[in-house]
């Protein structure tokens, strides 16, 4: 029997509010939805509207203020830090606008760091495949500052699926490159995610980019709609499935 | 996993010169304390060797009576070396006169440190001798031939013993230096002493074992020896615990290096603090991605906890081996002069450099560690994130904690650390204050159009908090390097006033009054100048308020010369002397020098302060004395405080001059005479046969060598301390730069010009260079005031010319460093800028 969820991830009622110096400020309404695994979503919206706030909330990298989520069966929003960079290691995947690679670890040793933490056998070997399946394989001995930035978010690529996680969250994967690096990144990013049967969530606001997902949520002023509808997005799932980890 | 990971994260890092501050950081503290340490270590070692010459000996143990031989088998059981001397006063006669001398009877191994002299006439140059005198000779000094009559050959009688004179006492290694009570020496053989007859029943002799060898086995000896001794009874002395001139003058320099060794302390401890808030602000990204990838907090921990660890390993390897090439480079430059051994080799630096070293490393990055803990996970999304503690007192608290502790441990001494801790605290209190009206008015002087200086005011605004740390730190490591040089220049300048170029050098005394304006012509013809005729009149001390002092008289008869020599001054008698003139050197402490006498008032008389203290003597008591078959009653009007490490005739009583009127005093003076005129002095002294001479020539040229050679010795770790610091700034400016490369990288990529940025940034430093050398002066008046008044035993006094030199020197240095790291990052292109940053 299939024990896993229908729902990789389900959020109910989520919100962020955060103080300022001119008081408390919301800057995520009440959100409630769902994504099934393996789904490709992606998140737009306009600078500001809330979506990296949102992916953070997501990715457990981030509390919630108020509201419940579940990732893979996980009530995140019962973790603790601890926790939640446990349950990350095991089942999350990251790639960002800005790459984050650890400047002082050669672009192997950054694929092989999430696989390291895990503890899994052979990070070497692993990073060396994957390094492979980037197209880098000339490139492994070499710094980030050494490569060009479409090298470095393909090394990052790289590192998001060492750990063969469930679930992927990119922030705005192609922000930084150029137009053809973009285009190789993009490519490379749905090439292998569709072959780990991966679910993804990705932040944008290239809509070329959205396009290629299989479903599309709108952030605007803290509020996510599906897109084309006016309505708040719904869930689709009943109470959601929980699982120990 | 995290290990290998650790390791790696070293490897690159090391390699790519991230590590570079914090390693150098570590590698300064080390090698300065090592360094230091061991340098300090050998000179202090030569120093006490050639101050234990000053003693003869490494220890002298004596005692009214004659020791037991258990002491001495003992000494020789522990193979320490030995030789014996009993000293005693005594009448010698020749031809049908006599004078009064200190018999000094030494054994074949006199003396164990430093060298007896001989002449081979009267006032002569001494050559050494490394020999005592055969059977049946004696080596006298030239007074007694002056007062004698004698030439060499002649017979002198010591008590029942005819000697023959075969030589000039010219210098005995621990003579002391004494004008008054001191008779001219007799040397004899100790095995010869018993035939005199001299030393009977109520003889005054004290008698001497002097030993030399290992410290530890010297300790050992002490150790065994201490229970069995008599305090009322027996003595030990040791260069440590010698409080002459020149144990004086050691002990100083002691506290001098300990004193900048602390200092170099806490210049490292800066630099590491400054270096690992750097190593931590460049590691917020790391920590982050490793907990967005899973990483818990504790293998976050273990991770950098253990790339510290190697960076401190490594930087003790680097700074033992770079701390021990200096010390040994100095070591050898000053060689010649100081006698300092390179062969013997000490542990306890090595073991305090690494101390100082982990201590630091671990305490000073513990506050920049746990803020790098704290970095949430979530600044992969939002880079403004930084670390989530924003209370400073764990880092005031661990680093002040660290630098008083390690103050403390090192020095062993609370007032010395509390001293430079105090000053330290009230200086960052004071820069804060500052560093806020820095920032008010940065407020309004960084508005307007964007020149350099609006650029430079507005950046030292925006940056307030950064630039208050930054500014504590360089008034910190400036206020160290002034302590360090002035202390320096007040003391050496202090011990060379005391022996200027013309110190009188001869002594005479028993001068009449009808003998003193023929001799200061005398003198003045063959261009000689006499210094002040001090008057003096022996009186015996009779009763003080009416009450008899016999007791007193009796307890200071028991006492030994060890203890002190001055208390013989007022034992039975004393020598007075009287003057409207206060002595140089001499301080009221109670009471009011004297105006002139009034009749019907009682006369007055002024006491030196220890002996006011000893004698229980108060201001308004009565002293009556009896000079002949006078008595002289005065009353205490004032007590001083005497300077006694001046090269002057002092004395404990000084009497109004009306109370003196009707006595004939002898006078006593001095003069000084170049060495090479020595054999003038025969001729000089040839119309004044009753003169007693003391020459002192000898021990003041070997004063002077000890302070010139401490002085040198002081200079060389000046130089050690100044280039300390001279790094600690480099490191300090390094890492702003760091801080302010995103900035340049922006400001570069808008198009600004290079000249504009470039003197935006000297500006920048340059107003804090100011205020760090303004605040700097201000610290170090305060911290040299209490060093000195309360460490140093020196008279504090204002340095107002710091107050100048120390603001430009600051600007001018941290300007330069600045504008030399600016030149450095403006060599780079935008790009190679903007990919620098982390």
């Amino acid at each position: 029997m299939n024990n896993a969820p229908e729902f990789m991830i389900s959020t109910r009622n989520i919100t962020k509010k955060v103080t300022t110096s001119e008081g408390p400020l919301q800057i995520l309404q009440p959100i409630s939805f769902d994504v099934k695994a393996g789904e490709t979503i992606a998140i737009v919206g306009a600078s500001g509207s809330g979506k990296s706030t949102l992916l953070g909330l997501l990715a457990g990298l981030d509390e919630v203020s108020s509201g419940e989520i579940f990732l893979d069966g996980a009530a995140l929003h019962q973790l603790d830090e601890e926790r939640r960079a446990r349950l990350r290691g095991e089942k999350v995947g990251f790639i960002f606008q800005s790459f984050m690679l650890v400047q002082s670890l050669t672009a192997l040793e950054n694929i092989m760091l999430p696989a390291e933490i895990a503890g899994l056998d052979n990070p070497a070997q692993l990073a060396n495949e994957l390094l492979d399946k980037v197209g880098l394989n000339h490139r492994g001995n070499h710094f980030p500052n050494q490569l060009s930035g479409g090298e470095q978010q393909r090394v990052a690529i790289a590192r998001a699926f060492i750990t063969q996680p469930k679930i992927l969250f990119a922030d705005e994967p192609t922000g930084n490159l150029d137009a053809a690096n973009g285009e190789r990144v993009e490519k490379l990013l749905f090439e292998l995610n569709e072959s780990a049967h991966t679910t993804l969530v990705l932040v944008t606001h290239d809509s070329e980019l959205a396009d290629k997902c299989e479903r599309q949520l709108l952030m605007h002023a803290g509020e996510l709609t599906e897109k084309g509808k006016s309505e708040p997005v719904k869930p689709v799932g009943g109470k959601p499935q929980l699982k120990a980890i | 996993m995290w290990f290998n990971l650790a390791w790696r994260l070293f490897r690159h890092e090391m390699r790519r010169g991230e590590l570079t501050i914090i390693l150098a950081a570590i590698v300064l503290s080390v090698a300065a304390v090592m360094s230091l340490s061991l340098f300090s270590e050998r000179l202090q070692s030569a120093l006490v060797e050639r101050s234990s010459q000053f003693i003869a000996a490494d220890r002298v143990v004596g005692g009214r009576n004659p020791l037991p031989e258990e002491w001495q088998l003992k000494a020789k059981e522990l193979q320490l070396n030995t030789a014996q001397t009993t000293y005693l006063r005594s009448m010698v006669f020749a031809n049908d006169t006599m004078t009064l001398a200190d018999i000094r009877a030494v054994n074949q191994n006199y003396p164990l440190k430093g060298d007896i002299k001989v002449a081979d006439v009267p006032f002569g140059v001494g050559e050494v001798i490394k020999a005592v005198p055969g059977e049946g000779e004696t080596w006298v000094e030239s007074q007694v031939f002056q007062t004698l009559g004698l030439s060499l050959g002649d017979v002198l009688e010591v008590g029942d013993k005819p000697f023959t004179i075969t030589r000039v006492l010219s210098e005995v290694p621990d003579a002391g230096f004494s004008i008054f009570n001191t008779n001219p020496k007799v040397m004899i053989r100790l095995d010869e002493l018993q035939d005199t007859g001299i030393l009977g029943e109520g003889s005054r002799a004290w008698h001497d074992l002097y030993l030399t060898g290992d410290s530890a086995v010297l300790s050992d000896y002490a150790d065994w020896l201490l229970p069995q001794m008599d305090s009322d009874l027996h003595y030990t002395r040791s260069i440590e615990d010698d409080d002459s001139w020149v144990g004086e003058r050691v002990k100083r320099a002691e506290q001098y290096f300990l004193l900048a060794s602390l200092l170099a302390i806490v210049l490292a401890s800066v630099a590491i603090a400054v270096a690992a808030q750097r190593y931590s602000q460049r590691h917020y990204d790391p920590v982050a991605i490793m907990k967005t990838l899973g990483a818990s907090r504790k293998m976050v921990q273990q991770v950098f906890l253990l790339q510290i660890i190697f960076i401190t390993v490594l930087g003790i390897i680097i700074g033992g081996a770079l701390g021990y090439g200096v010390q040994a480079a100095v070591a050898s430059a000053i060689q010649e002069q100081v006698a300092v051994s390179l062969q013997s080799w000490y542990w306890g630096p090595v073991w305090i450099a690494i101390f100082t070293g982990v201590v630091c490393a671990l305490l000073f990055s513990l506050y920049p560690l746990l803020k790098l803990f704290s970095v949430p996970p979530l600044r992969v999304l939002r880079k403004d994130l930084g670390a989530n503690m924003s209370s400073r007192v764990v880092q005031f608290l661990a680093a002040g904690g660290a630098i008083f502790a390690l103050m403390w441990a090192y020095s062993q001494n609370l007032k010395i650390s509390a001293i430079l801790f105090v000053s330290g605290i009230v200086l960052v209190a004071a820069l804060l204050v500052v560093t806020y009206g820095l920032i008010w008015l940065g407020r309004r002087l960084g508005k307007g159009r964007m020149g350099a200086w609006q650029l430079a005011w507005a950046r030292i605004q925006r940056r307030s908090m950064d630039n208050s740390v930054q500014l504590i730190s360089f008034s910190v490591t400036i206020m160290l390097l002034l302590v360090v040089l002035v202390m320096r220049n007040d003391m050496i300048q202090q011990w060379r006033d005391q022996l200027p170029e013309g110190t009188p050098n001869y002594f005479m005394a028993n001068i009449t009054e009808a003998q003193k304006p023929i001799m200061e012509a005398h003198f003045a013809e063959r261009d000689v100048q006499t210094e002040t005729f001090y008057p003096v009149v022996r009186a015996r001390f009779v009763a003080v308020n009416g009450e008899r002092v016999n007791t007193q008289i009796t307890k200071e008869d028991e006492e030994t010369e060890a203890q002190s020599n001055r208390r013989d001054a007022f034992g039975r008698e004393a020598n007075l002397t009287w003057s409207y003139q206060l002595q140089n050197q001499n301080t009221i402490v109670a009471g009011q020098w004297f105006a002139e006498h009034q009749e019907g008032q009682p006369y007055g008389m002024s006491v030196e302060a220890r002996t006011a203290e000893r004698m229980d003597l108060n201001m308004g008591d009565v002293v009556t004395f009896n000079i002949g078959s006078e008595v002289v009653e005065v009353t205490i009007t004032s007590i001083r405080e005497v300077n006694w490490q001046t090269m002057q005739p002092n004395f404990f009583f000084v009497l109004q001059p009306e109370a003196m009127q009707g006595f004939r005093p002898t006078y006593i003076t001095s003069f000084n005479l170049d060495t090479e005129r020595k054999d003038e002095i025969t001729q000089l002294l040839a119309p004044f046969s009753t003169v007693t001479l003391f020459d002192v020539d000898a021990r003041i040229n070997q004063l002077r060598e000890i302070v010139d050679q401490v002085s040198l010795a002081v200079e060389f770790i000046l130089v050690l301390v100044l280039i300390a610091g001279a790094l600690v700034l480099i490191a300090q400016v390094q890492a702003s730069m760091d801080e302010r490369q995103q900035e340049l990288a922006i400001l570069r990529t808008l198009g600004a010009k290079g000249l504009l940025i470039r003197a935006s940034v000297v500006f920048e430093f340059i107003i804090i260079g100011v205020v760090a050398g303004i605040m700097a002066a201000l610290a170090n008046e305060l911290t040299l005031y209490l060093l000195q008044s309360q460490i140093f035993d020196m008279r504090g006094s204002l340095h107002f010319e710091y107050w100048v030199i120390a603001p430009i020197v600051g600007a001018a240095v941290v300007g330069v460093l600045g504008a030399i790291s600016c030149w450095r990052l403006l060599s780079l292109n935008t790009s190679q800028l903007l990919r620098n940053m982390v």
